[in-house]
């Protein structure tokens, strides 16, 4: 068998050209950023439109501008909000905040134990994890509303506001944990034998050295989270009883105008947690800055 | 090594996993082939009747709905693929120092409630839209036409299905292009292979990790939801996920047994999953 030798058509000749060669390159490479740019646009597109509805003083057709009007925000701010979506966003804060702050400790707690295991029942416990997060939220949402259906029957008036947080808690709590292992798994456990030997009680000793070392994992686990809570549709729509939250508003009101108020306080959220998470960036980009600066000061 | 005896703290979890996913399971195993009433089991009987309901020969109603969920899912989750990639190689390979903001930029559209994007997307894609009435005051207009109103509603649900899961198909693949060593790369050009080729022969094998998480992230919520598809088709287009909502207070077997046809579909993505990736790297 010889090697086979491909002689190099007059196309392939003409393209090895540096200048042409670098012509192509540019030509791709600007296609590839207007490629990323155009579906970047196309995922912000709905954004703006929120943003814009928020400020359109139209009463009757959503799909009209008639003028410009801070109404909306001012309403959202002082929380001068219909009824429902009152309730709705109340819910959905409520809920979050208490599924973020309970999965939050749970996870690191759970984390720390799934860390600790022999390798085998690890990836057991692992596999577990990913349940919750592969599985459809919908049979999530189901399977949930059984169990829950089953305890309202023991324990009357647990299916609403109840069930809602567990059922959040439920989703939240595997993403807290997928955000902790990794780091678990970069640390030094001599560090936490060490402060065994030095006297250290095993809780002062997760508390005082595994978790500021975990501390970047805890902090993306809990955004996670809330993330996840805010906007969940799906396994809420199923357990909330008669309880809305504003995905389940929204979702209500698929055939009907919403109050305006809606994408107001959309805009308002999302802008809040844009800033908080640009804040938290510059803060921590600031800090290693000064950092860097005072090492060469001392070297 | 004391951290090993900190296994412990893991058990609580073990068990509410049970409660949590493992009885609901078997339940729903068991519901499925049964007639009951709620999810009581006083005066419940054994039978197929919910099996008979979905796979019907006389009447192909819910066959079809089934069908149809599967085409949308299976649209929307190529075409997720097809611009994730391309993209998420683009923010992996890109010369920018500051790869956190791009990628930051692709999740910031999630902190805005997805099914009001939606409601958003349903107004921009109306021949009478905000848009428009806005761009017409500079005498400019925005309007996207359609053929008819079914062509209308299936590009709609696309559009929709896309824009909303998109980010879960570029995060995962980003995450192990990224990883992907570099010398790799140099080592199959340096041995003659020309981009396309190191591409398809290094680059994509190892990235495969990455795009299964990602199209099953993208294909699981797309077949089973049905909030997307009801708002975008004004609540015209029946999915598998209406069919749930429909009769989850009423028909539990029924629901049961429709859960267990999306279970199918999962469970083969957690075997596949589990298969490729251990620890689950790629899904967060």
């Amino acid at each position: 068998m010889g090697v086979r030798k491909r002689e190099p058509g007059k196309l392939t000749l003409f393209l090895r050209r540096p200048k042409v060669e670098q012509a192509i390159a540019r030509i791709v490479s600007v296609f590839k950023y207007a490629f990323f740019a155009f579906f970047m646009f196309l995922m912000y597109l709905p954004i703006v439109v929120i943003a814009i509805q928020s400020f359109n003083t139209t009463t009757g057709l959503i799909y009209q501008f008639n003028g410009f009007t801070f109404e909306h925000w001012k309403n959202v701010l002082t929380f001068d909000l219909d009824t429902n979506l009152a309730n709705a966003i109340t819910t959905t804060l409520v809920v979050a905040f208490l599924a973020t702050a309970v999965s939050t400790v749970a996870g690191t707690i759970i984390a720390i134990g799934i860390h600790s295991l022999p390798k085998k029942k690890r990836q057991g416990m692992v596999f577990l994890n990913q349940v919750p997060i592969l599985n459809a939220d919908i049979i999530t949402g189901i399977s949930l509303m059984f169990v829950f259906k089953i305890v309202a029957t023991i324990l009357p008036g647990t299916f609403g506001m109840p069930s809602l947080i567990v059922a959040h808690i439920f989703f939240c709590l595997p993403y807290v944990v997928l955000s902790i292992l990794p780091k678990l798994a970069e640390l030094d456990e001599n560090l936490y034998d060490a402060a065994l030997d030095l006297y250290c009680k095993p809780a002062a000793g997760i508390t005082k050295v595994i978790i500021p070392a975990i501390l970047p994992g805890i902090l993306t686990g809990m955004l996670i989270a809330f993330t996840m809570s805010i906007d969940d549709f799906l396994i809420s729509f199923f357990n909330a009883g008669e309880i809305n939250n504003l995905s389940i508003y929204i979702y209500g009101g698929y055939n009907r105008r919403l109050a305006p108020e809606v994408y107001a306080y959309n805009t308002i959220l999302s802008t809040v947690i844009i800033l908080g998470l640009v804040a938290m960036y510059v803060s921590s980009a600031l800090k290693k800055r000064a950092r860097l600066k005072h090492d060469l000061h001392h070297a | 090594m004391n951290i090993k005896k900190l296994g412990r703290l893991a058990l609580p979890y073990l068990v509410w996993m049970l409660v949590l996913v493992g009885i609901p399971l078997v339940m729903i195993l068991v519901l499925s082939f049964m007639k009951t009433d709620g999810v009581s089991f006083t005066g419940a009987t054994w039978s197929l009747e919910a099996w008979q309901e979905m796979f019907s020969v006389t009447d192909p109603t819910n066959l079809k709905i089934l069908l149809d969920t599967f085409t949308f899912a299976i649209i929307a989750t190529v075409i997720c693929f097809a611009i994730g990639y391309p993209m998420a190689y683009i923010v992996a390979r890109s010369p920018f120092s500051n790869k956190f903001v791009i990628l930051v930029l692709t999740i910031i559209p999630m902190w805005s409630n997805s099914l009001l994007r939606n409601v958003a997307l349903k107004n921009i894609l109306s021949e009478t839209n905000i848009l428009d009435s806005l761009l017409s005051r500079v005498g400019m207009d925005f309007v996207i036409r359609f053929a008819n109103q079914d062509q209308a509603t299936f590009i709609s649900i696309i559009v929709g299905l896309v824009l909303t899961y998109l980010p879960f198909m570029i995060l995962p693949i980003y995450t192990v292009i990224e990883k992907i060593d570099e010398s790799l790369l140099e080592a199959s050009m340096d041995l003659g292979a020309n981009p396309a080729r190191t591409f398809l022969k290094v680059t994509f094998p190892l990235s495969m990790k990455g795009v299964t998480t990602g199209i099953i992230m993208v294909f699981l919520p797309c077949f089973s939801g049905f909030a997307i598809q009801k708002l975008l088709s004004r609540g015209t287009v029946y999915v598998l996920g209406s069919l749930i909502e429909a009769n989850y207070i009423h028909d539990i077997n029924f629901v049961s047994m429709l859960s267990i046809v999306i279970l199918f579909l999962i469970f083969g993505s957690m075997m596949i999953v589990n298969k490729v990736d251990k620890e689950g790297a790629t899904l967060v």
